[in-house]
């Protein structure tokens, strides 16, 4: 299913410039909005593949970053880019699956149409699902991301080992949906057992201080899933201080330059790659697609991930994937 | 300790009509936080695996440092009858701060050191001050400056809003923290600042003595030992740098407010302003102090965790703010002003540290700690109260 979804992507990727060719001459081309999650190097990435596309078509882009995570900030903006009265469509990344819900088909009543990005309104299925509004959700799949975490922990530790989940907050659906991959694909382990998890609420000292207290419980842990860069990093320096660097695993999600750096240090030992870029880029080529009158846009656009170790980070192929902002 | 202020404030009932009971419910409510404290470390030492150890102990003493030092100056300001709730953010301020400075210090020297030296007079400046023995430890002393100093003058700000213009500090240090918050997020672009050299990293993390568990020869004084592979497991770290740092600062600080006349200025505004005023305390320039003094705390506190991560994060501070005024109102700082010391905020912060560390070693569902802290805070403001019955308000 996915990769027919995929393949219908590409057929886009090569289809839309055609019609971009054309797009050039003054013609009436449509008003994006992007509105990310929150400000970080993660969205700053899809800010740059949503730039480079509006450049490839000639579109102007209005963008506006939240300062925080969370629906009391996002609505805010999203009613204010509504409000605006020119937009076509937006770009969004829904800070919550049910409370963006209102916000969103408010600026649908308003003729705005609503591409979503990385997160997703309702269970991200806009065919079957109970909100049907949007017109493509594109991102990765955050389970599949869990799967890849707990398999490559899983070939790191030559399958056998204690592992624990160092969480963020409770109810952001990218964080749980990594979380249960990851236990899904431990499953699969019958030498490996999921020994705990805890929730840092984004806060690298509360992760230090929870991975050292489970390094106490567990002293044979033999590695750590880390569901985002404050996680990872804060698991990562309790494991160097108990003097386990390279000896516990420290998986971290998302290759912010930052994570890049305590990878090369020996803090983190991998890091899952999204890819943002391909999210901003895609979101605007069918934005343009739609426009233009295309009516089989795919709904569902995985972008996949790529795994970054210490190994092969400094490969191009691979290293193109750490988001990197100028 | 807190009976040096009550020379200056008017007493309410005779110190002799106290009966049994009263004189019971004082002595608890001056040191039930210490009981309760070690209440917690007998129960998980009992019910939590590996609680009881060198390393558990230290990894408590390294986790309480951010709420502990933003908690210090705020001591100070609670005792004073203020609140800074700007500490958050500002701690982030500070962090994004030092690590930029520290950054592009040291690159700016690496660049002027490639130039040659004698062609850059930039060079032949840094050369002056002998940054250039160790480029390094002068990006981070001038980045450890200018983090403290940046907080500082956020302090210095709140001070003088609060003082000279009898704005409310709560609607000050609110307005503050908002501030900080787009200055630290402006200049970091949301972004965590890393690119730190390893000599702030190992300040952040190494410590003072080291001990090798099963050795002979186990003790180390500053130097620490060679050691590799599964042996890097025996090693503890006792007294981290940045533990080092927050004792000498909570003794100085509880010297200060137990035995000075700062500390006893700083009671006497909280237990009675005007009486402060009357008796000739400069308070506005007393209140600009105190606000400085808990810019600077929580300036350490932004650096220290630039230092332990090797990056400065804007968000560092603000999930930790609650926790802070926590640790202090545990601690016995009445939220009236007046009544407090640095010891119980000590105790506050630990109170918190060792029940977020039990609990996981419990394997306790982590949302527990936020029913007991919340608990314990209620409890404290009780002890609060039930100490102003029997004593009146400014003898406490």
């Amino acid at each position: 299913m996915s990769k027919k979804l995929l393949v219908l992507a590409l057929v886009f990727v090569m289809a839309v410039p055609f019609f971009g060719a054309s797009a050039q001459d003054g013609e009436d081309l449509p008003r994006i909005g992007f509105l990310p999650g929150v400000v970080d190097p993660f969205y700053q990435v899809m800010e740059l593949g949503v730039n480079a596309a509006a450049a490839d078509f000639g579109l102007e882009v209005v963008t506006q970053y939240p300062d925080t995570w969370g629906p009391t900030v996002q609505t805010p903006i999203l009613d204010a880019m509504v409000a605006r009265g020119d937009l076509d469509y937006i770009i969004t990344a829904p800070v919550d699956r049910e409370q963006m819900i209102a916000p969103l088909e408010a600026a649908i009543e308003a003729g705005i149409k609503i591409i979503t990005v990385d997160t997703f309104v309702g269970d991200g299925d806009y065919v079957n699902g109970p909100v049907t509004f949007p017109l493509s959700y594109i991102g990765s799949d955050n389970v599949e991301g869990g799967r890849i975490a707990g398999h490559a922990l899983a070939e790191a530790l030559g399958g056998e080992g204690k592992v624990f989940i160092e969480n963020t907050n409770v109810g952001v659906s990218t964080t749980e949906q990594r979380s249960q991959g990851f236990r899904e694909a431990i499953a699969e382990y019958p030498g490996m057992e999921v020994v705990g998890e805890e929730y840092s609420l984004d806060d690298a000292n509360t992760a230090a201080e929870q991975t050292a207290a489970v390094l106490q419980r567990e002293p044979d842990l033999a590695g750590i899933f880390g569901v985002n860069v404050f996680s990872a990093q804060g698991a990562g320096n309790a494991v160097v201080n108990a003097g386990l660097g390279g000896a516990v695993q420290v998986i971290a999600f998302d290759a912010t330059e930052f994570a890049i750096e305590q990878l090369r240090e020996g803090v983190v030992t991998m890091v899952i790659a999204q890819k943002p870029f391909d999210m901003g880029y895609l979101a605007v080529e069918f934005a343009m697609a739609d426009w233009r009158g295309v009516t089989s846009l795919p709904v569902r656009v995985p972008t996949g991930y790529a795994v970054i170790t210490a190994e092969n980070v400094d490969d191009p192929e691979i290293a193109r994937f750490i988001y990197q902002v100028p | 300790m807190a009976l040096e202020a009550t020379s200056e404030a008017p007493t309410t009932t005779p110190r002799r009509t106290r009966s049994f009971e009263q004189r019971a419910i004082l002595t608890v409510s001056k040191i039930w936080s210490w009981l309760f404290l070690i209440v917690l470390i007998v129960f998980f030492s009992f019910e939590g695996t590996g609680f009881v150890s060198i390393r558990n102990s230290q990894n408590i003493l390294v986790a309480i440092t951010p709420i502990l030092l933003m908690g210090l100056g705020q001591t100070f300001v609670i005792i004073a009858g203020g609140i800074d709730l700007s500490v958050g953010w500002v701690m982030g301020l500070a962090s994004v701060v030092s690590a930029l400075v520290i950054r592009d210090t040291v690159t700016l020297l690496a660049e002027e050191t490639e130039r040659q030296g004698l062609s850059s007079a930039l060079y032949s400046v840094f050369a002056a001050i002998g940054a250039d023995a160790s480029p390094e430890a002068f990006a981070i002393i001038l980045g450890f400056i200018l983090g403290v100093g940046v907080a500082c003058v956020a302090g210095w700000i709140n001070g003088v809003i609060i003082a000279k213009l009898r704005v409310p500090p709560f609607i000050v240090t609110l307005g503050v923290s908002f501030v900080a918050r787009g200055v630290a997020l402006l200049l970091s672009g949301g972004n965590i600042v890393g690119g730190q050299p390893r000599l702030l990293r190992d300040f952040g993390n190494e410590s003072l003595f080291y001990l090798v568990r099963g050795e002979e020869k186990a003790f180390y004084i500053l130097h620490r030992p060679e050691l590799t592979g599964n042996d890097l497991r025996l090693l503890d770290r006792i007294l981290a740098w940045p533990v080092v740092i927050w004792i000498i600062l909570a003794i100085i600080l509880g010297f200060v407010l137990r035995s000075t006349q700062f500390g006893r200025h700083t009671y006497a505004i909280g237990g009675n302003k005007e009486a402060a005023l009357r008796a000739g305390i400069p308070v506005d320039r007393h209140l600009i102090r105190l606000y400085i003094l808990s810019g600077f705390t929580t300036g350490v506190a932004g650096v220290l965790n630039t230092a332990r991560y090797s990056g400065g994060s804007s968000i560092a501070g603000d999930p930790l703010l609650m926790s802070s005024i926590a640790a202090v109102v545990i601690g016995g700082v009445s939220l009236f002003g007046g009544v407090g010391r640095v010891s119980g905020t000590v105790v506050g912060a630990l109170i918190i540290a060792v029940l977020q560390t039990g609990l996981v070693m419990m394997a306790v569902e982590p949302f527990w700690q936020y029913v007991i802290v919340g608990i314990v805070v209620i409890m404290a403001v009780l002890m609060d109260q039930a100490r102003d019955l029997i004593v009146g308000r400014a003898e406490a």
